[in-house]
């Protein structure tokens, strides 16, 4: 029982690293209909940042996790006016927008190579390594850290949605842009918007995964997972994209745990396959016409 | 703009190569399978490109007097801390020769290219060397993946090649049959897993003992098997198996199972990044057993990353970094490059006194007499005894080293060669 509960606990705590790169994911995907493949590469130059920010310049983490989600924010804003902003204003078609998203990916991920290095960095130790032991069950520090966050960021930006003015503008450009933008709201602002918003989530995201694990130029390739966990829970919805990524967290841990690591991936993939044949909009998706 | 031009045509050219070589040794099933990489590769050839574009007339210029000396290994990815430190080795070694008058009165030119982490690159990095390069010798690469699927464009071309740190059996040996043209200067995966599971048993009393493993990985099974069978041969009992897949960072579903069939002992037979992760989150979990692995761990990174995590794990090395025998070499790296020597150096530096020895005694450049003198080595190199055997390319009866890490130091225990 208490190795069941233990497993469950390593499950929600992958999950959650996946959850918030996730959200960032299908936040974009909510308003421009496509897979921002560059978002891996966002979150690894975040972590990057964070990484300097608290081994060269110094500063105490807050403010570290703070200047990453910043830099990142500003990054996801320059790749939107780069590579995306003058297809959308020609409205050339989705494919093409994939292609250039995979193609800043690239660009970002070799970039880091070439200038910083393509060796793995190690974050300082900022927290402990001891975990809180509660009776047989180990629960680390940074993975509560990490789950307290996800919660936090997920919560405000449900808030920022549903409760703002700028919120109801992004709704409104996400239920069609052409109409919003005749009722007189700025798009071009709104998306900009999102993807700044995108941006604070994988700065984040990028210096909480560089301080659990490592920091390394091809992190971003994790995204592919949490990329999964937003098709599995719905593209385009923000609380099927937390579910889905905790759910293929746990999964994961359980197929590990309780048949064979080997056969992780397969059964999990398996499994993501099987939902989109029955429902695939995903657990919680909204219906669209186009599918990435 | 001419510049630019020569590059796109260069490129152009490379490209076409590269698809001939995918296009007429593979099937198309393949080609589809490994599309991936073929792009990849083709984005790397024209990186490559501009690389020689800028060097290409320093290499042709000093064509005359000159022995060329290949050198493979991963210059990226997780273990460009090794390749580095075994080109930078070999470099070195060669410069200093040539400033005492040359091989046979030639310079010593290195080559070296990067395998990128990939046996497909490892292969055309092989193929350009021996083809367009034309080197003598090759040393390299690192890891048996990339040493075993080298062989057969090495015995096509008929250049012998020294691997540094390659343990798996079968980078020598296929089938009980010797690869002519690959040879080795450490000891094979069978002699360390055995030498950890010897040393686990006999000397540090263990009678229960898990493994965690890379199941995508030659070298971490083939580790894994020879620990398991010598272990259990001596009586002792494997209470978990385990594995993952290289590129995993989260190893607490295993490590938790492991926890659970509470063994004294715990088998890491994988590679430091790999190791630190995975010790910290077992210490995470609340699991004390002793931590033992093989030639993957000793690094600064893995202090760096795990001190706590590792202290008082046992390791089984290729030699003793304290012993006097090396203490020269590492003066001399430490003074040209400002960095500390890491394991794979030892093993490249006597790789390069093997191709030294070997062109003395055969008295030729000729990379099939090369071969024939390596066949016969007999030296002493700084990682102890190299003599090789005719019949499995090895150096045989070389002691293993045991290190315990205590406080962040990789302190030596003893020499050990299990019984």
């Amino acid at each position: 029982m208490a190795q069941l509960i233990q497993q469950l606990i390593n499950g929600v705590s992958i999950g959650s690293v996946y959850a918030l790169m996730a959200v960032g994911y299908s936040l974009v995907y909510s308003i421009m209909n496509f897979s921002n493949f560059a978002h891996g590469g966002v979150i690894m130059v975040g972590s990057y940042l964070g990484f300097y920010l608290l081994k060269a310049a110094k500063l105490p983490f807050p403010t570290a996790l703070a200047g990453a989600a910043l830099g990142a924010a500003l990054l996801a804003v320059i790749v939107e006016r780069i590579a995306y902003r003058p297809l959308r204003t020609r409205s050339a078609p989705f494919l093409y927008f994939i292609i250039s998203a995979m193609g800043a990916s690239m660009f970002i991920e070799n970039f880091v190579v070439a200038t910083i290095g393509p060796t793995f960095k190690t974050y300082p130790a900022v927290f402990s390594r001891m975990p809180f032991e509660i009776g047989p069950l180990y629960v680390g520090r940074i993975d509560v850290l990490i789950f307290v966050t996800a919660a936090v960021c997920l919560i405000g930006l449900v808030y920022f949605i549903d409760r703002t003015k700028l919120g109801k503008a992004v709704q409104a450009t996400s239920f069609n842009q052409r109409a919003a933008s005749l009722m007189g709201v700025n798009t071009g602002l709104v998306v900009t918007l999102v993807f700044a918003i995108g941006g604070l989530l994988a700065g984040v995201a990028g210096v909480l995964f560089g301080m659990k694990y490592t920091v390394y130029p091809q992190m971003g390739g994790i995204t592919i997972k949490s990329f999964i966990a937003a098709v599995f829970g719905g593209l385009g919805s923000l609380p099927g994209a937390v579910i889905g990524s905790l759910l293929l967290g746990v999964i994961e841990t359980m197929v590990s745990g309780y048949f064979s690591s080997n056969y992780r991936d397969l059964i999990s993939f398996t499994l993501l396959i099987a939902v989109l044949v029955f429902r695939p909009i995903g657990l919680m998706g909204k219906v669209t016409e186009e599918k990435a | 703009m001419r510049d630019f031009l020569d590059l796109n045509w260069i490129g152009l050219y490379n490209v076409a190569k590269v698809m001939r070589v995918y296009g007429t040794r593979q099937s198309i099933w393949e080609v589809g399978v490994l599309s991936m990489n073929f792009r990849r590769s083709v984005i790397l050839t024209l990186a490559a490109t501009a690389c020689l574009l800028l060097t290409s007339s320093v290499g042709f210029a000093s064509l005359g007097g000159t022995v060329k000396l290949g050198w493979i290994g991963s210059l990226t990815g997780d273990q460009a801390v090794w390749g580095q430190c075994e080109l930078n080795t070999v470099k070195m070694l060669a410069e200093e020769i040539n400033a005492a008058g040359g091989l046979l009165g030639a310079k010593i030119q290195v080559i070296g290219y990067d395998t990128r982490g990939d046996a497909m690159e490892a292969v055309n990095a092989v193929r350009r060397l021996t083809s367009q390069d034309k080197v003598v010798t090759i040393i390299g690469p690192n890891t048996s993946g990339h040493a075993i699927p080298i062989s057969s464009v090495l015995e096509e071309m008929k250049v012998p090649d020294i691997a540094t740190v390659a343990t798996n059996p079968k980078v020598t040996v296929v089938d009980g049959k010797v690869k002519p043209f690959n040879f080795r200067v450490c000891f094979i995966d069978p002699y360390q897993g055995a030498v950890a599971a010897g040393y686990a048993y006999d000397v540090l009393k263990f009678r229960k003992a898990a493994v965690l493993y890379d199941v995508a990985d030659d070298y971490s099974q083939g580790l894994t098997e020879f620990f398991i069978s010598t272990f259990t041969q001596k009586g002792g009992q494997i209470v978990a198996k385990e594995a993952f897949k290289f590129g995993d960072s989260d190893f607490r579903p295993q490590l938790s199972k492991i926890k659970a069939a509470n063994p004294e002992v715990i088998f890491m037979p994988y590679f430091f990044k790999e190791v630190a992760l995975s010790a910290n989150q077992a210490r995470e979990l609340g699991i004390k057993a002793t931590l033992m692995g093989g030639d993957g761990w000793p690094s600064e990174v893995l202090i760096e990353m795990a001190a706590d995590a590792v202290n008082g794990s046992y390791v089984v090395n290729h030699l003793d970094f304290d012993d006097p025998d090396v203490a020269d070499f590492k003066a001399r790296y430490t003074k040209k490059y400002g960095l500390a020597v890491e394991l794979n150096g030892f093993l490249a530096h006597d790789a390069f006194l093997v191709f030294v020895d070997a062109v003395k005694r055969a008295n030729s450049f000729n990379p099939v007499a090369i071969r024939d003198a390596i066949e016969t080595t007999k030296i002493k190199g700084i990682t102890g005894n190299i003599n090789i055997d005719k019949n499995t390319h090895n150096p045989e009866g070389k002691d293993a080293a045991i290190i315990k890490i205590v406080n962040g130091n990789y302190v030596f225990q003893q020499k050990y060669s299990p019984k």
